[in-house]
């Protein structure tokens, strides 16, 4: 395992702070104490749990934000939210990060892409709500 | 007779057409009708996290508008607009206290809707149609109009997160809820209580990450079965279809045998008060429950 | 307020003038122009983005803002008068991908419409469309409905559009609004519309030769002979037949 240091400077501060836009939370309320990926229910298929992930917000590492499948996974089900002793709204920085995302690249899903047939088959509520959150 | 402003949400009018026609028919019974508003928009299923989005919040305001307009004209009819999908109701929820709290949002908002000769003046509340039924009409009145109990039926109240979350929008205690439960109950049904009551089904990953629905499926619907229950009731469009369809292709695969069928809650409304019984739209559903029902004798 | 107005002073068998931008460059035109003749006026030929000339064909889509407001503004060339200060150009081809389809194996149906333009389940309802339609129609309700399958309320508020692609371009969403909406006028005339069974009737009888005497009749009349005929022709009481 190599060590590498990480330099919080102001790329990393305007990470922080468009996070903190977006969501209208304070990333530095969060003290790790885990409740969120413990009450998660897809922990399991997370490359970065809920808390690693904020962590890595904290740090204001965007590549390694953008990078993780966390906020993909998350399908905005508000446990985390709910049950924070901090009272951050966890899901929102999820969201502001899928925004930040799908700013700069609008198509996490193509629907060109999607087969004909699920698209007959899904109900339009799956539709509507999937493009919402991952299409910008 | 108190007649309420209905909001029935897309899925309503497409797959879901049982969970509406059985939810009017016993809202008549019940001298609660539900009506349903004039020209209606999709509200998003899903409400914005983001501070700095007000194009998504613009639907769920001019339904708000359009329902405050419609409740001029009803009976009786309190400030209050109806849902009978728990997303939208979640959705309209939580950007009615939003704008209602944020002049700064509402007042963009309004300005858009101003060309469409709307604007909304913060004067609705948004109620579920499962709290209309607890805080209005009252298990008691639910009770005396039962005709047929539901003997035999163990059913598994199943919340999904919508209903119970985020705090602007639930509709009872999010770690020991009770309405669904003391409903089936007064409809003469046995109640099988499964840990994963709101564990998420995996919602919109069904579009493209349709392993992840598959996996929560079979937690939640082994859960139930374990616990002992025949049947699952819901309140969610999106829950219901993947419970349903998911375990229709675990069945396909050779993973699982024995299905559990997925009502509506208004569905076994219908059923107990004595509806007739195509209303329920039961060839909606990938499994049948009428097999379940006719063993039961409920039909 | 704009310099044509202050040095037209309209003198007897002239008519006034007004300035208008096209594609930015100044130009003074006779007030009394619809905004196609004004262009051609100016000195440009159409060879795109003008066809029926009658407010029929949707070629000739239009954006303009006025001076001192910053809405968009739309409108069918050949339909609306210039106006001074009017900064405009002409739309005439909006790109979008028409969906292929055998209109005998679909159903009239939601599942129809997302399976060829699923970007409908993208529609923010921001109402967008509606504002910018050349015809007045609720663009927006009729997505709307074409998402919740009705079908039937789709076409009755779709029916007046000439697709002229305004609204595809000012959508959010990124939906071919006109493109849906021909869908859903094809789902209703082949799968929900009451089939006229009074045109198997005539056409049988044209087909049997009932009105080939009538025509043979007037075939041989003189021009004047019709005018007179026409003038004294009966009108069949619709109601008490």
């Amino acid at each position: 395992m190599s060590y590498g240091y990480i330099k919080i400077g102001s790329e990393e501060k305007a990470f922080i702070a468009k996070v903190e836009e977006i969501s209208g939370q304070n990333v530095y309320s969060c003290y790790q104490c885990g409740k969120c990926s413990a009450g998660c229910a897809f922990s399991y298929k997370m490359d970065k749990t809920v808390n690693q992930f904020i962590h890595l917000i904290q740090l204001g590492q965007k590549e390694r934000t953008l990078d993780a499948n966390t906020h993909w996974i998350c399908a905005s089900c508000f446990t985390c939210t709910v049950r924070c002793p901090r009272e951050i709204d966890v899901a929102a920085l999820m969201e502001a990060v899928r925004e930040i995302s799908l700013r700069e690249n609008p198509e996490k899903v193509r629907i060109a892409d999607l087969p004909k047939e699920s698209l007959e088959k899904l109900p339009n509520i799956a539709l509507v709500s999937n493009f919402r959150k991952k299409t910008g | 007779m108190v007649q309420y402003s209905y909001f029935p949400g897309c899925n309503l009018k497409t797959n879901a057409k049982g969970f509406e026609k059985s939810a009017l028919a016993v809202s008549k019974q019940l001298d609660a009708e539900l009506v349903e508003m004039p020209n209606w928009n999709c509200c998003g299923t899903v409400h914005t996290l983001a501070s700095d989005n007000l194009m998504k919040r613009i639907a769920p305001t001019r339904i708000l508008s359009r329902s405050s307009k419609h409740v001029e004209i009803l009976e009786n009819s309190p400030k209050e607009v109806v849902t009978l999908c728990s997303m939208c109701n979640s959705t309209l929820k939580v950007v009615n206290k939003d704008i209602k709290n944020d002049e700064s949002k509402l007042e963009p908002i309004n300005f858009q809707l101003e060309v469409d000769e709307e604007e909304y003046q913060k004067d609705m509340e948004v109620k579920h149609f499962l709290e209309i039924l607890r805080d209005s009409v009252g298990y008691e009145k639910i009770e005396k109009s039962v005709k047929k109990p539901l003997k035999g039926l163990k059913v598994f109240c199943y919340y999904g997160c919508m209903l119970l979350h985020p705090d602007e929008a639930k509709i009872d205690d999010e770690e020991m809820p009770a309405v669904l439960e003391d409903l089936s109950e007064s409809l003469g049904a046995e109640i099988i209580f499964s840990p994963l009551f709101k564990h998420c089904c995996g919602s919109y990953h069904i579009v493209d990450q349709e392993d992840i629905v598959n996996t929560q499926v079979q937690k939640i619907i082994q859960s139930a079965k374990q616990n002992g229950a025949n049947a699952v009731v819901v309140a969610c469009p999106l829950c219901a279809y993947n419970l349903d369809a998911q375990q229709k292709s675990m069945e396909k695969q050779g993973l699982d045998k024995e299905l559990l069928p997925i009502f509506y809650f208004t569905q076994l409304m219908a059923i107990a008060m004595g509806e007739a019984s195509n209303i329920n739209h039961f060839e909606e559903h990938h499994i049948n429950p009428e097999k379940l029902l006719k063993k039961l004798k409920l039909i | 307020m704009s310099k044509a107005k202050a040095n037209s002073k309209p003198k007897d068998n002239v008519s006034p003038t007004v300035r208008i931008y096209i594609m930015g460059e100044a130009k003074d035109v006779p007030a009394s122009l619809t905004i196609m003749k004004a262009i051609e006026y100016a000195g440009y030929k159409l060879t795109r983005g003008a066809g029926c000339r009658a407010g029929f064909c949707g070629a000739c889509a239009t954006i303009y803002r006025k001076e001192g407001d910053y809405r968009i503004y739309t409108a069918l060339a050949c339909q609306t008068m210039v106006e001074d200060g009017m900064y405009l150009t002409q739309l005439p081809f909006v790109p979008a991908e028409k969906a292929k389809y055998n209109i005998k194996d679909l159903s009239p149906s939601a599942e129809t419409i997302l399976r060829y333009y699923p970007e409908v389940a993208r529609c923010l309802s921001c109402n967008a469309c509606s504002k910018v339609c050349p015809q007045d129609l609720s663009v927006m309700d009729y997505v709307q409905y074409a998402l919740q399958g009705q079908i039937e309320k789709a076409t009755e508020a779709s029916f007046d559009c000439v697709s002229c692609g305004l609204c595809a371009i000012r959508c959010p969403a990124e939906i071919p609004q006109y493109h849906v909406a021909e869908l859903v006028r094809r789902l209703y005339g082949k799968y929900i519309q009451k089939y006229p069974e009074t045109l198997d009737k005539r056409v049988k009888e044209i087909e049997d030769g009932v009105f080939e005497e009538g025509f043979k009749e007037f075939m041989s009349m003189s021009h004047d002979e019709i005018v007179e005929k026409y003038k004294a022709r009966d009108f069949i009481d619709q109601k008490k037949k």
